[in-house]
């Protein structure tokens, strides 16, 4: 089989460079191995071991099929999960967006100040998770919290950030953003970048003022951009953990706990591998829907206007 | 320039990638024993000092304990401290039970130690501390109850721990609620508590009871075993089988209780234990509701000039509030793993099991009670501050029921909906029906 | 893109705006007042806990208020030094993430390569099957990649720590795309010499790779650099702990609270090896992270 490959291909593309040949598959050989061991056979193996009550310590099984997601599906906790990430998705896409543009187009700049600035919000996505929580659960601590301090100079009483229900959640949402807004600010930067000079010229020449140049040239031009800047923050968002997990242990009430600590908490803490890795289906569907949602959305957009 | 950094850093990682692969050779000589456990880390305070009466604290005593058995065997055994933290520590240890990777000796509270022997993961010590010299006939009965399961001992106790009143004597003298001899009055029922509450409210401006609230499921979880063991309630049936039951009148008074302490102001707001146990050094409460493992830090500090405790510490069992003696209780102990002893390191273990039970008085310094009878009736013991006060515990104490399975999950679960109802403001028969519902689901799911 | 192309591109836009000077300028200097004063707060966070670092632990559980005003200690730091728990953890780090980094690069290249520049049967199909991996979550493996490395005996090794990641496309496809840009003639003309593939590909290819090498190697230092969950469940051992987890253990303690300063010291100590790799790498780590993700 191979060697009829080989004899068709090779009259075609004498050329040598483009020879088909089975030597060549070694060059990806060391990574296919790689990638179906490591990703394609946990992800069947996951889907596999949903079906199944699978007890960790024990390491005993029994196939329930579709037991572990109807269970999900009534479990209230775990819909909670499901909520409590949409809502954070959705609280933190549009200020990663809007927060991340703003600041390419007021640090789209020469001058020294403005690389200084890029440095201070780029700075704090290098570090990781857990400096980030230490650092903000002190400040956000009612008790001797940077920002309890400050309320207690002007005479106001501390905030419950953490500790409230209608405010743990968007506080681990604030933090993120402060987290990796430069993420998005960056790739905004570079595709400003990408604009060529001459539509600036042109609308110059038009007496366009910044307002329009904005909405008429700088938007339209970086359309693509914001479409993917939503689509990675989607993805990123949905795998929610360890702001969570560190500041909030998913509490008060289930009022900040995502789907990943749920997750978590069932396969390490209730040793029930098979549930955990249901839920982890639903949340790769889920995350699948949301950003085949926003490219099609993109798409259409970008369609409708051409 | 910024190439050739670069280059260089790379190159160093390829370097250090053969060291990184390469398990570490092990020495000829000493045998190795890995010791897992938590109660924190001390180095800086405790790093190589073998002066155990000398230490305090819970992790002050254990690191010393450890340093001088090591340089008591030096050249033949080393205790190696993996020191873990509380909260995700049998998360780690049941993740290094199914890699195959356990610690030789491990520490786990006695509630737990069901759902581990169930699973056949732990060995059972009856032989073995036949040939390491422990008289397990020595064993309080509260220990003994601890570590055996199905008739065999799977443990070696190391304490009974409970639930105590720490007081802030100042506070409580300067609201006029001390007896002639300048102790704290301890309540002995809901009313005598609330007039207090009152009173004390009154004169210092504060609520007269810390407990922590935030981010803490065990003490919140204690809380409400206790009041529902001083009416004689349970909420679980005996028999490993059935549900369990949050329904019933004694669940419901003892989460109202406290609801009522915390709407009133009498509970301080939203402290996590951190918070709560350092507030109270600071006199931010006239009682701290928390463990025995406090009592030795709270009498350094109340030794100290200039902290909240200066004026007076006193320490006393959780007074009976709603008529029958009982106190939550549980307890540390020791256990071997299976595939963490073999023919090398067995002596070795057995030796230094021999030396933590010989210095379980030592442990008792923290506060808890020692698991020897010997110990408790000696004056060693006995001379230890409070320790008439907290006595009674080896009497009233209420230990987890050993056949109910994931109690670690199941306190997650109480403990939760107890600080919701503290925070915010769920309701008393909400909380209980989620505890309820949740608990059953975690329970049907364990074998 | 790199910044200094961006810079001169934005110097040319700022010469574009200057015809209308006074409105355009006042308004660049509003919009540049509020991105200072937000950038003030962005920094805050990080200042005041750099402040109570080097604050006595006795005198932080009493108040946190005056950071500014004396006693100042070195003792939180020198507690740091004294345990070593986070040097091993730093250690650690840079084991796993250099690891990760140098085996990714060798394996991504090669692949990337293969795909790019070689032909072989099935290879469209190959290709789009692992394109298909973008969308594979972390999440969604991580139960079934426990049980995988327990049943082997490999968790707390860095070997477990390490090869998960290597499974991600991501390299392959960022290395294909770049290979595909290389112009072919330089391969053809070294292919008349009879050398094998793999001689053009490491003598010829490689050499010109070296940009997408490093735009490929930064992200994936930080990115593992940084990982949490996988690290969280595989290494349950202190003395395997990363960096990331280590903190993390610390944070949820129980028992022994070692002290506000003590912790947001060691926040301080931990946060400083990537800090100083990003004040010196700057450039190179921005145009990685966002150059990555645009492609």
């Amino acid at each position: 089989m191979a060697f009829a490959d080989l004899s068709r291909s090779r009259p075609v593309r004498a050329a040598g460079i483009a020879r088909p040949s089975w030597s060549n598959l070694l060059f990806v050989l060391p990574f296919l191995l790689l990638y179906a061991g490591l990703l394609v056979y946990p992800l069947f193996q996951g889907m596999w071991m949903s079906l199944h009550d699978y007890d960790l310590l024990s390491g005993e099984s029994e196939f329930l099929g579709l037991a572990n997601f109807i269970k999900l599906f009534r479990n209230s906790i775990f819909l909670g999960t499901v909520r409590n990430t949409l809502w954070f998705v959705a609280m933190t896409t549009p200020a990663f967006v809007v927060l991340g543009l703003a600041l390419a187009l007021a640090l789209n700049r020469a001058s020294r100040t403005g690389a200084v600035l890029r440095f201070i919000f780029f700075g704090s996505s290098v570090l990781s998770v857990t400096i980030v929580t230490l650092v903000w659960r002190m400040v956000l601590r009612p008790d001797k919290g940077l920002i309890a301090n400050v309320l207690e100079w002007f005479g106001l009483p501390p905030v419950p950030f953490l500790i409230d229900v209608h405010l743990a959640l968007p506080s681990i949402a604030g933090v993120t953003v402060w987290w990796i807004v430069g993420l998005p600010m960056m790739l905004f930067l570079a595709a400003l970048q990408q604009i060529p000079q001459e539509i600036y010229e042109a609308a110059k020449l038009d007496n366009a003022g910044w307002w329009r140049t904005l909405f008429s040239i700088t938007l339209p031009s970086i359309k693509r951009t914001v479409i993917l800047v939503a689509v990675i923050e989607i993805v990123l968002q949905f795998q929610l953990f360890g702001q969570a997990q560190i500041m909030t242990q998913g509490g008060p009430n289930n009022s900040s706990r995502p789907i990943v600590l749920f997750i978590y908490e069932s396969g390490f803490r209730d040793w029930r591998l098979g549930y955990a890795a249901a839920a982890a289906q639903i949340l790769f569907f889920l995350m699948l829907v949301a950003a085949s949602l926003q490219l099609w959305l993109g798409r259409r957009r970008q369609g409708g206007e051409a | 320039m910024l190439k050739t950094r670069l280059a260089g850093a790379l190159a160093l990682t390829t370097l250090a990638m053969p060291l990184a692969f390469t398990a570490p050779a092990a020495s000829a000589a000493p045998v190795e024993i890995s010791f897992a456990r938590f109660f924190g880390a001390c180095e800086g305070d405790y790093g190589t000092s073998t002066d155990v009466p000398a230490a305090r604290g819970e992790c002050g005593i254990i690191t010393t304990l450890i340093n001088k058995f090591n340089a008591d065997n030096k050249g033949e055994i080393v205790v190696k401290p993996q020191i873990m933290e509380w909260n995700t520590y049998y998360d780690q240890l049941t993740a290094r039970i199914v890699g195959h990777d356990v610690p030789t000796v491990a520490v786990m509270h006695m509630a737990q130690l069901g759902d581990y022997v169930n699973r056949k993961v732990v060995l059972p010590l009856n032989d073995l501390f036949k040939e390491a010299g422990i008289d397990a006939g020595d064993f309080t009965d509260a220990a003994t109850n601890g570590v055996t399961v199905n008739g065999k001992i799977y443990a070696l106790p190391w304490d009974t721990h409970s639930w105590l009143w720490h007081y802030n004597v100042g506070l409580m003298k300067k609201a006029g609620l001390t007896d002639a001899d300048g102790n704290p009055v301890v309540p002995k029922s809901l009313d005598e508590l609330k007039a207090q509450a009152k009173k004390f409210k009154e004169a210092t401006g504060k609520p007269l009871i810390a407990i922590s609230t935030t981010q803490d499921v065990a003490g919140p979880a204690r809380n409400f075993y206790t009041l529902l063991y001083q009416q004689g309630g349970t909420v679980f049936p005996d028999g490993p089988d059935g549900d369990a039951n949050f329904s019933s009148p004694e669940a419901k008074k003892a989460l109202q209780v406290w609801a009522d302490l915390y709407k009133d102001g009498d509970l301080t707001p939203a402290l996590d234990y951190e918070g709560a146990t350092a507030g109270f050094i600071n006199g931010n409460a006239g009682v701290y509701i928390c463990g025995t493992w406090l009592i030795d830090s709270y009498m350094e500090a109340a030794a100290k000039k200039d902290t909240g405790l200066s004026d007076g510490y006193y320490v006393t069992a959780f007074p009976t509030l709603l008529g029958k003696p009982a106190i939550w209780a549980d307890g540390h102990s020791w256990v071997l793993l299976k595939g963490g002893l073999n023919d090398d390191n067995k002596a070795a273990t057995l030796k230094f099991l021999k030396y933590l039970y010989d210095n379980n008085l030592q442990w008792a310094r923290t506060g808890h009670l020692s698991i020897r009878k010997s110990v408790i009736d000696s004056a060693a013991f006995q001379d230890l501050p409070f320790r008439k006060n907290i006595k009674i515990i080896s009497e009233v104490a209420r230990t987890l029921p050993a056949g109910t399975p994931r109690q670690f999950g199941i306190q997650q679960i109480v403990g939760e909906e107890f600080d919701n109802v503290m925070l915010t403001g769920k309701s008393v028969d909400d909380a209980l029906a989620d505890m309820q519902g949740r608990v059953n689901e975690l329970v049907s799911a364990a074998r | 893109m790199s910044l200094s192309s961006a810079r001169s591109a934005s110097g040319t836009a700022s010469r574009v705006r200057a015809g209308r000077m006074d409105s355009h300028q006042f308004g660049d200097r509003l919009l540049l007042g509020l991105v200072i004063l937000l950038a003030i707060l962005w920094t805050v966070p990080l200042v005041w806990v750099l402040g109570l670092s080097f604050k006595p632990n006795d005198v932080l559980m009493h108040s946190t208020g005056g950071i500014l005003s004396a006693p100042f200690t070195l003792k939180n730091y020198a507690d740091i030094l004294a345990s070593s728990n986070v040097f091993t953890w730093i250690l650690n780090s840079i084991i796993v993430s250099g690891g990760q980094t140098v085996l990714t690069l060798v394996v991504c290249s090669l692949a990337g390569y293969g795909f790019a520049r070689t032909e072989f049967p099935f290879k469209g199909v190959i290709f789009a099957l692992v394109l298909a991996g973008l969308a594979v979550p972390e999440q969604a493996i991580v139960i079934p990649l426990f049980k995988m490395f327990a049943d082997i005996n490999l968790h707390n090794t860095y070997a477990a720590l390490i090869l998960p990641r290597l499974a991600v496309p991501f390299g392959v496809f960022l290395m294909t795309q770049y290979f595909r840009a290389v112009p072919r003639e330089i391969e053809e003309a070294a292919l008349l010499d009879n050398a094998s593939r793999l001689k053009i590909f490491l003598v010829v290819v490689l050499p010109l790779s070296i940009p997408a090498q490093a735009t490929l190697g930064i992200y994936t230092f930080l990115a593992s650099w940084n990982d949490y969950l996988w690290p969280l469940i595989s290494a349950s051992k202190p003395e395997m702990f990363t960096l990331t987890v280590g903190l993390a253990s610390t944070q949820m303690n129980f028992a022994q609270s070692e002290g506000i300063g003590f912790l947001m010291a060691q926040a301080i100590f931990a946060g400083l090896p990537i800090l100083i790799l990003y004040l010196f790498f700057q450039r190179h780590i921005v145009t990685a992270v966002a150059g990555t993700t645009v492609r």
